[in-house]
């Protein structure tokens, strides 16, 4: 068991493969940057990083928009888009589909996840 | 909104699609532009120009607002109404 910003990852995981299932809004190319600056090799698993790894890792993770910053982020931009009063944020408000689909039948993941206050 | 995201839409070299608008004569005298270019990206010279913009019936007017900016006229002017079921009187 490793802890990296108050997170709880399984020691057997592969490194790379456990940061980006485990943290919000963390995208695998910005989890391989880090991996290759901090020199861990592609299949090391959580329990082999030292002390000092791991510190480094959270130093990497301060500097980007992940978790909570990341979730306010997005429901600050379907905010925006509303409050200037665009076609998509209509949509978004409306809990309908917001690229165009159609709405007679379907439409389902639209109806439950797009509201104003979007539950991430 | 991300800065780079208009890049993704559109090759850089044709630039953004504009149609020709009277927009030096409403700026000076203040008059709304009557148009059916919903299509046409909003450029920061827009700001505090009025619009009439066509949604398939009638023009609907919109003021350009500077946060408006890199989206098209008509995605302020819907096209469809929503559905309202009547309850018929007799």
């Amino acid at each position: 068991m490793v802890f990296i910003i108050g997170k709880r990852f399984l020691g057997k995981l592969p490194v790379r493969y456990a940061l980006k299932k485990e943290i919000f809004g963390i995208s695998k190319h910005e989890v391989e940057k880090i991996c290759s600056k901090l020199f861990l090799y592609p299949k090391m698993r959580m329990h082999q990083l030292t002390e000092q790894n791991i510190m480094a890792i959270t130093k990497e993770l301060n500097d980007l928009e992940i978790e909570n910053a990341k979730k306010t982020q997005i429901r600050d931009n379907i905010a925006f888009k509303k409050n200037i009063g665009s076609y998509a944020g209509m949509r978004h408000v409306l809990g309908l589909p917001v690229h165009g689909q159609r709405t007679k039948n379907n439409a389902k993941t639209a109806k439950k996840l797009n509201r104003l206050n979007r539950k991430l | 909104m991300k800065v780079a995201l208009p890049l993704f839409k559109r090759s850089v070299w044709k630039g953004p699609y504009i149609v020709p608008l009277p927009i030096g004569n409403a700026l000076k005298t203040g008059n709304p532009i009557r148009t059916n270019a919903r299509s046409c990206t909003i450029i920061p010279q827009f700001v505090g120009v009025k619009f009439q913009v066509h949604n398939g019936k009638e023009y609907v007017p919109i003021s350009i607002t500077q946060e408006m900016v890199g989206f098209k006229l008509g995605e302020f002017v819907p096209t469809r109404k929503k559905f309202k079921y009547n309850l018929t009187k007799n």
